[in-house]
């Protein structure tokens, strides 16, 4: 029987706080076996998959006031350190150097995004690709988390190239 | 909501794009039928209708569905709520229908029931209220804001202006407004109404999101220099300008006349600023082989020019008045209509494109964005719409109203093929069948997006 560790977000919403934080360091900080239980205004839905890349499955019910409640348990692969989190750019821990580096820069929207992707695809949990892109890629970073990858980026010193670093999800992430 | 860095589509905004461009299908028929302006003077009831048709109906729900998907975008950030602005569409097609019923009343073709107007000013203002919120929150979750949001937020600061001075207006018509501030307002403030929507509303909002567009889909450099900041300065102080100085002269009893030369002269630098701006990013483009909606938004800008060079001289012979029929005309339709039609065509293609084929991209064989339309077909329609709207301006200009009518015909043909052009992207159908739904892709509706899950 799994025992559930409980967040109420419902306080930090109704402030006009933004929650996500505080839940992926809960997270984070799960003892060995135990769940999530967290109760938010309303059904948060994006955390579904967020958390179900991270193993977890999850039980959602609606308690009233338009409230839920939803319990997520870890699954098999969901050990005590979940890897980085995918939906957020990862700033911790050293990442292997890229295996493979892609020029994006002059390429037509949406291309850059399309070559990124399909790179991710032919790589293997744990290796690292580096794009540069003329712009932050903004409609990329969901499609990157829905796929369980973490990623970095910044722009470079000239402002004007943005170099993203993807780190192929799948395995437990690396020590910090 | 859940922050999750980057933009994620936008779920109704295809449903204010279908509205939007059903309204000037409308408008466009009203012209042909000789409904309002030209048969009827600027001031009269149907003319009335047939404008607000055209900027509520049609400039307004396509700016504010463009916003819902462009201002994420612009701030790489979440939107504050994908539910709001399907209950905002609502109010605002309610607010408006019931505005249309106002004015039939003023027309005499309605009983009177101040009701009415009433009903039109409460749904319009919760309506657009509530688009103010849901982009409000967005871009203030994202604050400090960058140079084109910040472009965006002046011109949603216009749409309440745009919308208090329309209100104040119809509680008046409806015999709602006692005081002298307000009737003041409505004695002379319709020139405030007229410049801060088409003005400060649609046109520096258009600048705003234009920079970015232009500069994304040619590769050309991001404009965040002097040129632009001051472009935004201007474009501020003549707005301010003309709403805070403007509304207290009118409200005083005065005229707006001078108010309305000290900011448009501030309005004209910002605007000179911007045909610099856009000059570059033509010229500095990465891509020489431009698409059409960078080729179609480029004949919209030359009348944008064409129609400043002309308000500007007819304001310097003091003929505004005489001529302000034809000059509007062409300014909602050379100008707003024709950037319109030519951002709609890339945005619908790209949203469409990045709903269905984004969750499969890598993992099998997809179209590209290209694929989802074509080119050569849209082009003769577009070329047809901008010169019946040039004939169409001329024929104003000198009177000639049976030919109007057929260039209006002209442009309501046109815009009925760039809307189809729309729902053949919108349902797949320029897309070979080999690659149109490869597995895990789902055939996008016409009026909503599948977002997330």
């Amino acid at each position: 029987m799994t025992g559930f560790v409980e967040l109420d977000v419902r306080p930090i919403l109704r402030a006009g706080g933004e929650p996500f934080g505080k839940i992926m360091e809960t997270v984070k900080n799960l003892p060995q076996g135990q769940g999530l239980r967290l109760i938010a205004s309303f059904k948060p839905t994006p955390l579904l998959q967020v958390l179900g890349s991270q193993g977890f499955t999850h039980q959602a019910r609606e308690i009233g006031g338009g409230d839920w409640q939803v319990d997520f348990t870890p699954g098999s692969a969901a050990g005590k350190a979940p890897q980085a989190a995918p939906a957020r750019p990862a700033t911790e821990g050293n990442w292997p150097a890229p295996i493979q580096e892609l020029d994006n820069r002059l390429l037509d929207p949406p291309e850059p995004m399309v070559r990124v992707l399909a790179a991710t695809e032919s790589m293997a949990p744990g290796e690292v690709l580096a794009a540069l892109l003329c712009r932050e890629p903004v409609f990329l970073f969901k499609e990157l988390a829905k796929r369980g990858h973490a990623w970095r980026g910044a722009f470079e010193p000239d402002g004007k190239t943005y170099r993203l670093l993807v780190r192929i999800g799948g395995t437990p992430g690396e020590a910090a | 909501m859940l922050a999750i860095p980057g933009a994620t589509l936008s779920r109704w905004t295809l449903a204010y794009f279908a509205a939007a461009v059903a309204f000037l299908l409308l408008g466009e028929a009203l012209m042909v039928l000789g409904f309002g302006y030209p048969i009827a003077g600027l001031r009269a009831p149907q003319t009335l209708i047939l404008v607000h048709c055209i900027t509520i109906g049609w400039l307004s729900l396509l700016m504010c569905g463009a916003l819902f998907q462009f201002v994420p975008v612009l701030v790489a950030g979440p939107i504050y709520s994908n539910s709001l602005p399907l209950p905002a569409l609502l109010l605002i097609l309610g607010g408006l229908a019931l505005l249309i019923a106002s004015f039939l009343q003023l027309a005499g073709v309605l009983p009177p029931l101040p009701a009415v107007f009433l009903g039109a000013s409460l749904l319009l203002g919760a309506g657009f209220l509530l688009v103010l919120w849901t982009l409000g929150r967005t871009l203030a979750a994202a604050w400090p804001l960058n140079l084109p949001a910040q472009f965006v937020s002046i011109g949603l600061a216009s749409v309440a202006a745009t919308v208090s001075y329309g209100i104040i207006f119809t509680l008046g018509f409806g015999g709602y407004s006692r005081s002298p501030l307000l009737l003041g307002i409505q004695a002379q403030g319709l020139p405030l109404h007229v410049s801060a929507g088409l003005g400060g509303w649609l046109t520096f909002t258009a600048i705003g999101v234009s920079h970015r567009l232009l500069s994304m889909f040619m590769l050309s450099p991001e404009l965040d220099g002097p040129t632009t900041r001051w472009t935004f300065r201007l474009g501020t102080l003549a707005l301010a300008i003309l709403v805070g100085a403007g509304t207290i002269v009118v409200a005083a009893g005065g005229g707006p006349g001078t108010v309305l030369v000290v900011a448009g002269i501030t309005g004209l630098a910002c605007l000179a600023l911007y045909g610099r701006d856009v000059l570059r990013l033509y010229r500095q483009r990465v891509r020489p082989a431009i698409e059409l909606n960078s080729r179609m938004a480029a004949v919209a800008l030359a009348h944008l020019a064409f129609a400043t060079l002309l308000l500007s001289a007819c304001a310097a012979a003091g003929v505004v008045r005489q001529y302000i029929g034809p000059l509007l005309f062409l300014i909602a339709f050379g100008w707003l209509s024709g950037l319109g039609l030519a951002k709609l065509y890339k945005i619908v293609a790209f949203v469409t494109w990045l709903e269905c084929y984004g969750p499969v991209l890598g993992k099998a064989p997809t179209p590209r964005v290209q694929d989802l339309v074509v080119e050569p077909r849209a082009a003769r329609w577009f070329w047809l719409y901008f010169a019946a709207v040039d004939v169409a301006s001329l024929c104003l200009l000198l009177e000639a109203v049976p030919v109007f009518r057929v260039a209006a015909a002209a442009m309501l043909l046109a815009s009925a093929g760039i809307a189809l052009e729309l729902v053949r992207t919108r349902r797949l159908a320029n897309v070979g069948e080999e690659l149109r739904l490869p597995a895990g892709a789902q055939q996008p509706r016409l009026l909503f997006t599948f977002v997330g899950n």
